[in-house]
């Protein structure tokens, strides 16, 4: 995370929509099977690791997002400092990757977080998305992959009316332009 | 357009997925002992039944993993989806 360069550095309100690149965030993808290596990243990060699909949990700092059964997400909550988020990862890195419990990837550079406010972000959402959002929308720290506009993305439901979207950064220009257009006409 | 019951993640839209090809086709133990014929047929030759066809299928806008799944590609009708490993469904 060194040098790091946000692509956006924006903030956008419509009505009932707020839309803001929150970075930089600390980012990383946990990869591992076995039962060790689930109750070693609980433990590490004092959190209960998702196992149900489409789940998060979350505690005061950090959040972890199932993504499949062997892949995990971790972000921050709010923007770290350097040497925080530097030593969370090398802590992960001994306990996990060392011993070969599993893969620790820090991907801080890889995905932009957005975060997306308000009464009509699932009407966006909606509208570039073949996801449905009904049960999505009610369920406090569910979390889905899926298409924004033909470009993938992670979405967690931190809260009502409040959520984070992860895209990949040489996406995120276009993406923002296009969340910009759409909201407009929302 | 039709919708996916993705072992893993639950119903999504079929453009979240992509297609595999045939599924359940045994690699050959000895590939070294094939004829040139033989080996063609394994690697390239696959069915193409206007009807009830096993297929693999890859989650690959979602939770990235592979699964099988019975369709008849006459209708898209989805008659089973299973995970990778597990017995295809008899009926």
């Amino acid at each position: 995370m060194l040098n790091f360069n946000a692509p956006i550095i924006d903030t956008k309100e419509y009505s009932e929509i707020k839309i803001s690149e929150i970075e930089p965030i600390l980012k990383i993808n946990l990869r591992g099977k076995n039962r060790d290596f689930i109750t070693k990243i609980g433990k590490e990060l004092s959190i209960i690791t998702p196992v149900d699909p489409n789940t998060s949990s979350s505690n005061e700092k950090l959040n972890l997002l199932w993504l499949s059964p062997d892949e995990w997400f971790l972000y921050s909550n709010d923007k770290l400092d350097i040497k925080d988020a530097n030593s969370l990862e090398d802590k992960l890195f001994n306990e996990i990757s060392k011993v070969k419990l599993g893969s620790v990837t820090n991907v801080s550079d890889h995905w932009i977080m957005i975060n997306l406010k308000g009464t009509k972000i699932f009407e966006l959402l909606s509208a570039g998305c073949p996801f449905n959002f009904n049960n999505f929308k009610n369920s406090k720290g569910a979390v889905t992959q899926t298409l924004f506009n033909h470009i993938d993305v992670i979405i967690h439901n931190k809260n009502i009316n409040n959520l984070n979207l992860f895209v990949r950064r040489s996406f995120s220009s276009h993406l923002w332009s296009w969340m910009n257009d759409s909201a407009r006409f929302i | 357009m039709f919708l996916i019951n993705c072992p893993y993640c639950g119903e999504r839209d079929q453009s979240e997925f992509s297609a595999g090809g045939e599924a359940h086709i045994v690699r050959p133990k000895q590939p070294t002992e094939l004829s040139d014929d033989q080996w063609a047929e394994f690697l390239f030759m696959r069915k193409n039944i206007k009807g009830v066809q096993f297929e693999r299928w890859n989650h690959a806008h979602g939770c990235r993993k592979w699964f099988n799944m019975v369709r008849d590609t006459s209708n898209d009708k989805i008659h089973a989806v299973y995970k990778m490993g597990e017995k295809p469904p008899t009926k």
